[in-house]
């Protein structure tokens, strides 16, 4: 069973004071979510790094909840912002193949379709959305990407760049 | 069975301690308490603009201290709700401060420009230098208070919390020091005390991201 808005919310409020077995409940079902969140937008070797990596944070910022405000915008800012981070960090991955996991059937769509990192790489640009996907993503290589996109080489990176920089500063961005 | 991922949920469950959620209140009371010291360390070393008790103040005076100081808050604030992230979150409200600040240098160029004033000359530009110097002193309290407050929290632009907190830092810090600087010309107001905000701004842009990183 899947864990709606309203229970993990309480669940987190219970964490942060200091409930244990409502901490180990929430981690257990915000590693289920993430996995869902990331599945289709991180090479598949990495996921388990990026999902321990946001729980990390989670753990480190717990206080910056707000209980009179909802849990999951909180939880995917973390996440998004873990996962520019990531890209920021990663060079090449060798994946070239992604899971055709569909993270859509969750209680909320509404509030799902807002807080997703898909709505977040649809303030890009196109072009540059293209490259951080085939690059960053998916794995290939700066010519490939080149190959498949026409744009130049250097042009792959300059959007890249400009890419990843603009969605640093969106990550808030319903 | 056990996996990294299990292993890593037990770890932290067993280090979670109760924590004090973060609140908008709090966080804005510490900074304008902050502000409140830096005024009243002004007031006391420095002493206040005569006109103030006089009964008899000056425009120039009330807008320009009205306008750094409302830019002081709005950017505060700001700071403080970049602390708690949430995507939804809006951090646009303090652009519209900073448009109206922004008229002060502008017409200050227009009055210089017109000649009715001479920025360039040597009293004015040592006068102009002191306002800098201990207006930006009068900022740092409120500049370490946010940045403590953005360690605490969890900023997902850092860059934009280093210029915000900078942008409040000196807009405060200038209004601290302007309830002492008598000078009611929109000259010096314009291009010295707005200085401030802009040094000050540049300063938090730069230094403030390695600081808040998480």
């Amino acid at each position: 069973m899947r864990a709606d808005e309203a229970s993990l919310a309480r669940l987190m409020a219970m964490s942060q004071k200091g409930d244990r077995q409502a901490y180990a409940t929430l981690l257990a079902e915000c590693q289920r979510w993430l996995r869902r969140y990331f599945a289709r937008r991180i090479a598949p070797s990495q996921l388990d790094d990026l999902v321990q990596e946001t729980l990390m944070a989670l753990h480190n910022k717990l206080a910056t909840w707000d209980p009179s405000r909802p849990f999951l915008p909180w939880l995917a800012a973390i996440a998004r912002y873990r996962w520019v981070d990531h890209l920021r960090r990663l060079y090449r991955a060798d994946e070239c193949e992604l899971e055709e996991e569909i993270i859509g059937n969750d209680d909320e769509p509404a509030i799902t379709a807002r807080i997703s990192i898909d709505r977040l790489l649809g303030t890009l640009p196109e072009p540059q959305a293209r490259a951080i996907s085939l690059v960053k993503i998916e794995g290939l290589s700066i010519a490939q990407a080149s190959q498949k996109t026409g744009q130049s080489e250097s042009l792959v990176k300059v959007n890249i760049h400009r890419g990843l920089k603009k969605l640093a500063a969106m990550v808030e961005k319903a | 069975m056990t996996s990294p991922a299990n292993d890593l949920i037990a770890e932290l469950v067993g280090n979670l301690e109760p924590v004090k959620p973060l609140s908008f209140t709090r966080g804005l009371g510490y900074t304008l308490a902050a502000a409140g010291v830096s005024a009243a360390g002004i007031a006391v070393t420095m002493g206040v603009r005569p006109d103030l008790f006089a009964g008899k103040v000056d425009p120039v005076f009330l807008l320009s201290a009205g306008l750094f100081l409302v830019l002081g808050i709005a950017a505060a604030a700001t700071v403080i709700v970049m602390s708690r992230p949430q995507v939804g979150n809006d951090h646009g409200g303090w652009v519209w401060a900073a448009a109206m600040a922004g008229l002060l240098p502008v017409a200050a160029l227009i009055v210089a420009m017109a000649g009715a004033s001479d920025p360039l000359s040597r009293a004015s530009i040592a006068h102009g230098l002191d306002c800098l110097t201990i207006g930006g002193a009068a900022s740092l309290l409120v500049f370490t208070v946010l940045v403590a407050w953005l360690r605490k929290g969890a900023p997902t632009s850092p860059e934009r919390a280093g210029l915000l907190s900078g942008i409040a830092a000196g807009s405060l810090g200038i209004f601290a020091f302007s309830l002492h600087c008598a000078d009611n010309d929109i000259v010096h107001i314009g291009l010295w005390h707005s200085a401030v905000v802009v040094i000050a701004a540049a300063i938090g842009r730069s230094l403030v991201p390695r600081l808040v990183r998480w």
